[in-house]
């Protein structure tokens, strides 16, 4: 009997069994195989010729389609041989050494999968091999990614993504491996509530796979579709292993992100964080690694406790410099930690950015606080701190002016030197000062601060939650709040607690989605003040 | 439980979540590159901090961080340079 017939009897029984393991072990494709498989290749080579239709007959004639089924056996079906067709050619034509190939024939033969899958009687026992072509396609398509001349290749006269005319790979890959999810998503066997049956069972692993993909190509932005979806009829994930719950949350997590959602994200990873094995390290650390800029970008520091765990080792050298500049409002020591030895460890996670541009903000309220700091008197009137007057607490933006110059030049390049008493600064050697890129400087590149620049600070401030008062504009001030029912501590009213602002501005929000909601507004309700989106949660 | 891996148990397989991966780059900056596939599906809940309640997450960060000592040096400049523009406005 030749080796395409006995192959093919194997495939029958496992079929007529049911037994999916056995289907993903005998069904593979990489190119560490056994030399059966290529064996196989070399058969099929020479008995069944490409456009010779020998190989649809060998599937008809070996996987023959049953009519009575006793329960709990299984017969070939249409989808399945039009699938075995596939992978017969798939062994016959393959060429590992020619990738551009190699990535069109295993796509082909997930699609048929994928097709196969979708029966609603047998398909479920193809899941475990839909899960391992899927596994070998994503691999395949993220070193592809990583050479430019076979994406070259692959993508031939592509117009680019904007002209929306052609999908690039990780698109259709992810696509194909999305239609799995789907077919999943959509079982009947349980409800979202009950322990999942059928497909179901794999509903988050076909999910992380896609992640990891997107994640992997820098398509993030292409979750959004399987998110919705999961929001809409997904099962609840507390239902699913703890595996595949860190990683989903994880990924999902880094998704708000990226997104700028960093309240969601810090949600998420505080879940995968906790439900993950403190065994694993490498996992705990990879979710601290976006976990921290989070929390940092909510104006919370990792604490000493957190920086002086396994997984963190390492990051107290990069996070503790950018929190003392934060700390201290102190813009060349921001700059500093930013572009130091850190920074191509931030770039390469796609932190760097992020941090460079929205932690800025935080480091203006310490710089305005200590420039209050180190203007305000308080509301006593010269030495005697009996005498009250009615000066209301306030911040002069010509103050801010000041203080701001200063550190613009520090930044440009010039040196403080203390000559006797007097500090004085001096111009850089050969008095060039230094040319600042756009995000380099206190307002952009060297542009000087001025009270218009100061007064739009303060302005972002107030807005984002980070100042309490208002801009008395004609007096040039930045007026504080409600100093009186903070015991008429102008500091801590002025410049609250910045994580507490944040949550409450987050808080207001969801309100005001609310009320919308409540008035007829809104396309959507917003749930529940904590939900984030593709994250089932038990109801 | 859900899944179509064989099931195996934390402790009893002891995995080393270095080795999950053999092929894997050791480069120090490649390191953190990747959330690896976990070597075992399913770990019980009481193992995880999730079981310790919220006392351990209330230490994790902080909040109220904020530096009232301005006797530092870049607080002593600031206030130099405050005080020389005052005193130039003022002749």
């Amino acid at each position: 009997m030749s080796l395409i017939s006995e192959f093919l009897g194997s495939i029958r029984a496992f079929v007529q069994n049911q037994n999916g393991d056995e289907l993903r072990n005998w069904l593979q494709v990489e190119p560490n195989v056994a030399q059966h498989y290529y064996e196989l290749g070399q058969q099929l080579r020479s008995s069944c010729p490409a456009n010779s239709g020998n190989i649809e007959k060998l599937v008809e004639k070996h996987l023959p389609e049953e009519d009575d089924v006793p329960e709990g056996r299984g017969s070939p079906w249409p989808g399945f041989n039009s699938f075995m067709e596939e992978y017969l050619k798939y062994w016959r034509d393959v060429d590992f050494n020619d990738i551009v190939k190699l990535y069109g024939r295993l796509s082909d033969l997930l699609i048929s999968c994928a097709n196969a899958l979708a029966n609603p009687t047998y398909g479920i026992m193809l899941l475990q091999t839909s899960m391992s072509l899927s596994e070998a396609l994503s691999k395949l398509v993220m070193s592809i990614t990583k050479e430019p001349s076979l994406m070259a290749q692959i993508q031939g006269d592509q117009t680019g993504d904007e002209a929306g005319e052609k999908k690039s790979i990780v698109e259709l890959a992810a696509d194909i491996i999305q239609k799995i999810f789907t077919s999943c998503l959509t079982d009947r066997s349980s409800t979202r509530w009950q322990p999942p049956k059928g497909k179901k069972i794999a509903v988050y692993l076909f999910a992380n796979l896609t992640l990891k993909l997107l994640f992997a190509c820098d398509k993030s932005r292409l979750a959004v579709q399987m998110f919705t979806n999961l929001s809409t009829s997904g099962p609840a994930l507390s239902l699913y292993p703890a595996s595949q719950r860190v990683t989903f949350l994880y990924y999902l997590g880094r998704f708000n992100f990226d997104h700028g959602h960093y309240m969601r994200a810090h949600w998420c990873f505080e879940e995968a964080y906790r439900q993950c094995h403190p065994q694993f390290l490498k996992h705990r650390r990879q979710i601290l690694i976006y976990w921290i800029p989070s929390n940092l970008l909510l104006g919370r520091f990792p604490s000493q406790q957190l920086l002086s765990r396994p997984e963190a080792a390492g990051f107290a050298d990069i996070f503790i410099p950018i929190c003392a500049a934060i700390r201290t409002g102190n813009f060349v020591a921001f700059y500093q930690a930013l572009n130091g030895p850190s920074r191509d460890w931030l770039w390469d996670r796609g932190l760097y950015l992020t941090l460079l541009y929205r932690l800025k903000s935080l480091v203006w309220r310490s710089f305005t606080r200590k420039t209050f700091l180190l203007t305000w008197e308080g509301a006593t009137a010269g030495s005697d701190p009996n005498m009250m007057t009615n000066r209301a607490p306030a911040l002069n933006l010509s103050d801010l002016v000041t203080t701001a110059t200063y550190v613009q030049k520090l930044l440009e390049g010039y040196n403080p030197v203390v000559t006797g008493n007097i500090l004085t600064l001096t111009p850089p050697p050969g008095g060039q000062l230094k040319r600042l890129m756009p995000s380099e400087g206190l307002i952009f590149g060297n542009k000087q601060p001025d009270l218009d620049s100061m007064e739009s600070v303060v302005a972002g401030l107030v807005y984002a939650g980070l100042l309490n008062g208002f801009i008395a504009r004609q007096q040039k001030k930045f007026a504080v709040e409600g100093a009186k029912r903070k015991g008429g501590n102008a500091v801590l009213a002025g410049w609250p607690v910045p994580y507490e602002s944040i949550m409450e501005r987050f808080r207001e929000d969801y309100e005001d989605d609310l009320a919308a909601a409540d008035a007829g507004e809104a396309t959507e309700p917003p749930g529940e003040f904590d939900d984030v989106p593709g994250w089932v949660r038990m109801s | 439980m859900a899944s179509t891996q064989p099931k195996n148990d934390v402790k009893s397989t002891e995995p080393k979540p270095e080795q999950a991966v053999p092929e894997k780059k050791t480069a120090v900056l490649e390191e953190d590159d990747e959330f690896e596939d976990f070597p075992v599906d399913d770990w019980a809940p009481e193992d995880t901090e999730a079981a310790k309640g919220n006392n351990e997450a209330k230490h994790l960060w902080e909040e109220s961080w904020d530096d009232d000592d301005t006797s530092d040096d870049f607080s002593a400049q600031l206030k130099e340079e405050l005080k020389k523009v005052e005193a130039a406005k003022k002749r």
